[in-house]
């Protein structure tokens, strides 16, 4: 296992891409909350406009609050893992690595551990910075971990959409239509479907689409005040989204497995 | 002699084209064994499939009588079809990932480096190599830890006159150490300056597959020409060990038995009243054979 993630290192340590692209991610998740957090960012006109989220940032809130901008930032390492992926068939060395003595399963399963890192370092900077923000904005530590289990909700989260993006990647090879397709899906596609099927059964089963599956875990916000004053019909429990989840990453190890192992390279 | 490597009955097709059709052969240890065949034949693929790359649709391949293949794969430097690198990666940094996958040390980089003649690049990054360096590059990755098999896919390609005459140098000094060489190519020549050993594909259908020296043995051709053809014909067909006269260009070309040489041949001509205005003794090549195989 080391071994596989020690060549995957070597693979990006001089990769320029990866950098910038982890970089951003770093840079911009802390930025953009810091905004939101000061108003910088609110809803409504000018400076005039409405601060809705100055609260979300002492602790219990801040770990949904941070976790559900987070979700919308991993977009970025999900580009990523599709770059990393098609690269690999871009410039055949998919191949090469096999030929040199890797068996097929060690190639796919060096990129498993590399988004399951990634998911993982992603998570733990999460919670780093659920720290800061929730120490500067709340009285006491008290609240801390009471709702806690949202970090987790946060890696459950990164490790379904690295992993869907992951077998985009194996799927497409190609990188450009990977990452549109991607692009496509999580954005457009997902909503379209999950609306229909909504509209027409009588519980949200759209919800339980790949993606939004675990995006549920992390609403938005203000989704938690408006539940309380708005009659929701009927929901599911965190517990099967969580579940569901799990399940779709489950889909998606041995739907990528199918196609390397039947597959020419 | 054990063989090092066993073909048994591979079959590979691509949609409704067959690549290759029921291929078998041994390659023993310690020869160089060439994979012959025209643009198509499937030459390509059958590396491929004993490389794991590709998946075929019925057969089996064994490696050093039967040893796990990704084990196998270890002991074998492979250069397949083109030079596969991180283009964003100097030289150095491509082989080190190519000795972590192999389990070599990271020592053995500058040998190979210094082999291929890229040792002053090392340091470059790949994607400013030119098809050349790439290709050396991809040799010298194929030597990394000292393999006991090279597998090489049309091995001289990109490299210029004297690049070629170095990898064949190469080639028959690994082999006198004691190494197996496979090497696929639609270069008759160079196969054969270094082949023992030839195994020729034909649109997925193996034609043949022998020692060289067999398949080119007591074969030589005789030219001749004389102010009248006709008369020449008919005298030379009386003559004994001429198994087959052919017209073609001006010249008749003859097939002989060993043992006929040129200076026989003219001696017959002349006894028969004959002057030959041409006398040419053809070493029948690679290539003449091949011809007649795939055509």
């Amino acid at each position: 296992m080391n071994a596989l993630l020690g060549i995957e290192w070597l693979k990006i340590k001089r990769y320029r891409t990866f950098w910038v692209l982890a970089g951003l991610f770093i840079l911009l998740l802390p930025l953009w909350n810091y905004e939101v957090a000061n108003g910088f960012i609110k809803m409504g006109g000018g400076k005039n406009g409405i601060n809705f989220l100055s609260n979300a940032y002492s602790f219990p809130q801040v770990w949904g609050n941070l976790g559900f901008w987070a979700s919308i930032f991993i977009t970025f390492i999900s580009i990523l893992v599709i770059i990393l992926t098609t690269n690999e068939y871009t410039y055949r060395t998919n191949r090469q690595n096999v030929i040199d003595g890797w068996d097929r399963m060690q190639f796919y399963h060096a990129k498993v551990l590399l988004i399951i890192v990634l998911s993982f370092m992603a998570t733990f900077y999460l919670f780093l910075l659920g720290m800061v923000f929730g120490g500067v904005n709340s009285g006491s530590l008290s609240n801390l971990f009471s709702e806690f289990q949202q970090v987790g909700y946060f890696f459950l989260l990164s490790v379904d959409y690295l992993g869907f993006a992951l077998f985009i990647a194996i799927w497409i090879k190609k990188s450009g239509l990977a990452i549109g397709l991607f692009l496509l899906y999580s954005m457009i596609i997902e909503n379209i479907l999950k609306g229909i099927i909504n509209h027409y059964m009588d519980k949200p089963y759209g919800n339980l689409l790949p993606l939004q599956a675990s995006d549920e875990l992390l609403p938005f916000p203000l989704l938690q005040m408006a539940k309380a004053m708005i009659p929701m019909g009927a929901t599911l429990s965190m517990t099967t989204y969580a579940i569901v989840a799990m399940g779709w990453c489950a889909v998606y190890y041995f739907a990528g497995r199918m196609i390397l192992l039947k597959n020419d390279w | 002699m054990n063989p090092i490597l066993s073909i048994h009955n591979i079959s590979k097709s691509y949609g409704p084209i067959q690549a290759l059709k029921g291929v078998s052969f041994d390659v023993p240890e310690g020869c160089v064994f060439g994979v012959l065949g025209p643009n198509g034949s499937g030459k390509t693929t059958l590396l491929g499939i004993i490389l794991d790359v590709l998946v075929a649709n019925a057969g089996s391949y064994s490696w050093f009588g039967g040893m796990k293949p990704e084990d196998a794969r270890k002991q074998i430097g492979s250069l397949l079809e083109t030079p596969n690198f991180y283009h964003y990666l100097s030289a150095f940094n491509n082989l080190e990932i190519t000795a972590a996958i192999r389990q070599n040390g990271l020592e053995d980089r500058i040998r190979v480096l210094q082999q291929v003649g890229l040792f002053e690049r090392k340091d470059s990054k790949f994607q400013t190599f030119s098809l050349g360096m790439k290709q050396r590059l991809a040799i010298g990755a194929a030597l990394l830890g000292k393999p006991k098999i090279l597998v090489l896919d049309e091995p001289t390609n990109g490299l210029d006159p004297a690049g070629i005459a170095e990898i064949r140098d190469l080639i028959r000094k690994l082999n006198k150490e004691g190494l197996t060489i496979i090497i696929a190519s639609h270069l008759l020549d160079e196969i054969e300056k270094v082949c023992t050993h030839v195994a020729i594909l034909k649109k997925g259908n193996l034609l043949l597959n022998r020692p060289v020296d067999e398949v080119l043995r007591s074969e030589d051709q005789v030219e001749v020409r004389a102010a009248d053809m006709a008369g020449l014909q008919h005298a030379l067909q009386s003559m004994n060990g001429i198994r087959k006269i052919k017209l073609a260009d001006n010249v008749l070309q003859l097939s002989c038995d060993a043992g006929i040489n040129s200076a026989a041949i003219n001696e017959f001509c002349i006894s028969k009243g004959i002057v030959l205005s041409h006398l040419l003794l053809r070493k029948k090549s690679l290539e003449t054979k091949f011809m007649e195989l795939t055509n």
